[in-house]
């Protein structure tokens, strides 16, 4: 073959190194358009009077990571729930349900609205996390699960069976025991980690049940929940607060700081939280049958059924851990503002749903991925970042935000020629595209 | 005869009196048991201030025997406190307290319950109408004022202030962000030496949101010398990221609002220098209601005052509001 003869063959067809590197540059346009925005941040950063770049320094980067990462966690859940072509609307006020009881916990001594919600709370959700994790275990090992028809196979199945129903409830009994041995004092961190995210996993079961019972739109049930959560908060907040301050140290245990401190000086611990919820819900969405069950679902609901995909207790689990990661970002939210109030997440939802989708997860469900997601809230985190650094005044901010929220999208479903040709040759060439 | 004629005049006499003071004093006793239903329509309840302005508003309540106060809160939504006001008209309130959410969105409404012949008195924003009995409120201006001369004189005074100020607006579209701003540039106006580092950067009345502003704030600008929160929150917000940044002690923090359990506990705290009282004309608004309707004139606007708040008087005022 000539020289001539390979150039005319890479017009008529790419040649399949060229081809690979192009469809390594398209997958990987997001963090191309992540890297793009950072040298953007760079290049416009202000310097320091030693004529340092602010953009670049170690704390403006800690700060954003911090800042992203509340909406960062509850992103990760909305991406599951957007997965199986759900969508979760209540995720803010469910972040200010958790909020307000959170701050409670930390700050009221006795029983209060917000430990005779969050006890049982608590109870049922490790009842049943437990009981999962056991049958998980017994099924791994063996214990239970073999089918046969053998009579004495089968009561040891059984007896396997009620000893670890026995074992998760007095699992449960202990978490609830615990819990409200902390009411007469006022509540440690640990004990606001374990309760309140369970306040928000009962809260999200909840609506996925309503989904799948009802056989209703997500997109309702969740309205209805976030408008009713919303007003739950403010009961459970009490007719005459509007705040809840924490001041660590006075009203509150000064070891409620280590939730927001900067770690050895390196890393604050809100970031810590969200790599680790990251890498975890990133290991369950690859490597595990429940994450690729949820594609299925998102991919073809009935098919899923059809080969026996218990859809509907995939769906209430997706739900439950949507509205647990939202409650588990209230808990960093308050150690953060040092408050609990009902408006603590108001527009967090659509924040977190911009940030899904941006990085690349079809609001049709089915595809779409956690680390994805990430780049999405980067992308959110460092722009905000560089308006902010470049003192962009805010009315201009939103109206940039809106814009990038098009492009990305634009580029990420690799529309944006055809966009272009769409606006420049209208009519002409709207035949030839299908 | 003579006698018995005088006694008699002076029996008609005692008798008239007697009759005359007995209607009196039952009309009088009638005016003290008459109960009035009072409806108040309150824009949200979800803002640290208005749930002051309530709590104001039921204590004085509670002051009157003959008052039963009905409170309605709309949520934040013009509609919704449309629909409020139009429950209260139908229910032929005996006046009507209403604290807008806007103005066009609820004259119509006021105009309305007017002219059903229920005295409205409107509290903090105001309407388009002259069709009301009384307005009660703060006045933002004022409070501009009093922060610019505080700032200034804090800053060196006039002719000689100097330092870098981040100021953290409330909201851009609202009316009283801007009363609270211009003011302190006008004071400000001719010195050399003041320089305000942020282009209206909103926070949105929010705690949260100004920790992020000034968190950015901060790295950016090596020499921040005040920082102006249009309300307490905001302010302390800037407060509790300076303070991660361990630089809180060499810059000065101003608010505005001076709720007792917010700016005034911040500023005996240490936290804030200075605070400004926006008070909520929940008590007064209810005084001047029951003034109408025992038949006295009233003002057809009624402006409350402002009071710093520094160290010098915010213990006093945290006794006086039972937290100290």
């Amino acid at each position: 073959m000539t020289t001539q003869d390979r150039n005319m063959s890479q017009i008529i067809e790419p040649s399949k190194t060229t081809s690979n590197l192009l469809g390594i540059l398209l997958r990987t346009k997001l963090f191309w358009g992540l890297a793009a925005l950072y040298l953007v941040g760079i290049l416009s950063s202000p310097l320091t009077s030693a004529g340092r770049n602010i953009f670049l320094s170690y704390g403006n980067t800690t700060d954003v990571l911090r800042q992203v990462s509340v909406t960062g966690i509850v992103a990760i859940g909305m991406t599951l729930v957007i997965l199986i072509a759900g969508i979760d609307l209540s995720v803010g006020s469910l972040l200010a349900l958790g909020s307000v009881t959170c701050a409670m916990l930390l700050t009221k001594e006795g029983w209060t609205a917000a430990t005779y919600f969050g006890i049982p709370a608590t109870g049922l959700v490790v009842l049943l996390s437990s009981l999962f994790v056991m049958n998980f275990i017994g099924k791994a090992a063996g214990l239970i699960g073999q089918r046969s028809d053998n009579t004495s196979a089968k009561s040891a199945d059984m007896a396997f069976r009620s000893v670890f129903m026995l074992g998760a409830v007095v699992v449960a009994l202990l978490a609830m025991v615990w819990a409200a041995s902390q009411v007469d004092t006022k509540f440690g961190v640990l004990a606001v980690l374990l309760v309140v995210p369970c306040i928000g996993a009962v809260m999200g079961a909840l609506n996925g049940t309503l989904i799948v019972a009802g056989k209703l739109q997500p997109f309702i049930v969740t309205l209805a929940m976030m408008v009713g959560v919303l007003g739950l908060a403010r009961v459970i907040a009490g007719q005459d607060t509007a705040v809840y301050p924490v001041y660590t140290g006075t009203n509150a245990t000064i070891n409620f700081e280590n939730l927001r401190i900067l770690l050895w000086g390196v890393i604050p611990v809100p970031v810590l939280f969200f790599l680790g919820v990251l890498i975890v819900f990133q290991f369950v969405t690859r490597m595990t049958t429940f994450g690729g069950y949820l594609r299925a679902i998102g991919g073809n609901e009935e098919a899923s059924r059809l080969a026996g995909i218990n859809v509907g207790r995939i769906k209430i689990i997706t739900y439950a851990i949507s509205g647990y990661l939202a409650a588990l970002a209230s808990v960093l939210y308050v150690a953060q503002f040092r408050q609990g109030k009902p408006d603590a997440g108001v527009g967090l939802e659509l924040d977190a749903i911009a940030a899904v989708v941006i990085g690349g997860t079809s609001l049709m469900g089915g595809k779409g991925s956690v680390i994805g997601t990430l780049v999405g809230v980067l992308i959110f985190g460092f722009l905000g970042n560089i308006l902010q650094l470049n003192n962009i005044d805010s009315n201009t901010q939103l109206i940039l935000k809106g814009v990038i929220i098009i492009l990305a999208v634009l580029v990420q479903e690799g529309q944006l020629q055809s966009f272009f040709a769409g606006l420049k040759f209208k009519g002409s060439l709207g035949k030839r595209r299908p | 005869m003579t006698t018995r004629r005088e006694f008699a005049k002076q029996f008609i006499g005692i008798a008239a009196t007697a009759v005359a003071i007995t209607t009196i004093s039952s009309s009088v006793s009638q005016a003290e048991d008459k109960k009035y239903k009072i409806g108040f329509s309150q824009v949200t309840t979800v803002e640290p201030w208005r749930v002051q302005f309530n709590k104001d508003l039921r204590a004085e309540a509670d002051k009157h025997p003959n008052v039963e106060l009905i409170v309605a809160d709309a949520g934040d939504r013009t509609e919704k406190q449309v629909a409020d006001v139009e429950n209260f008209i139908a229910q032929q309130v005996d006046a009507l307290l209403i604290s807008p959410k806007e103005s066009a969105g609820l004259t119509g409404v006021v105009e309305k319950a007017t002219a059903a012949g229920i005295p409205v008195f409107v509290l903090d924003r105001n309407v388009d109408t002259d069709k009301f009995v009384q307005w009660v409120g703060g006045n933002n201006v004022l409070i501009g004022e009093a922060a610019g001369k505080y700032i200034l004189e804090t800053l060196g005074g006039k002719g000689k202030a100097k330092g870098n100020i981040v100021e953290i607006y409330g909201g851009l579209g609202i009316k009283a962000t801007f009363e609270r701003s211009d003011p302190v540039h006008a004071a400000l106006a001719g010195e050399a030496g003041v320089k305000f580092l942020l282009d209206k950067q909103s926070a949105d009345w929010k705690q949260d949101k100004a920790y992020d502003i000034m968190a950015t704030a901060l790295r950016n600008h090596e020499d921040i010398t005040l920082v102006y929160g249009h309300n307490d929150p905001m302010a302390y917000g800037a407060y509790l990221a300076a303070k991660d940044a361990g630089r809180e002690k060499s810059i000065i923090f101003v608010g505005v609002d001076g709720l007792p359990d917010e700016g005034v506990k911040w500023v005996h705290d240490g936290v804030l220098a200075a605070t400004f009282l926006y008070p909520t004309p929940g008590a007064e608004g209810l005084r001047q209601a029951l003034k109408h309707l025992a038949g006295e004139k009233v003002e057809k606007s009624v402006v409350l005052g402002t009071e710093p708040i520094t160290k010098a008087n915010a213990d006093e005022i945290l006794k006086r509001n039972g937290l100290m």
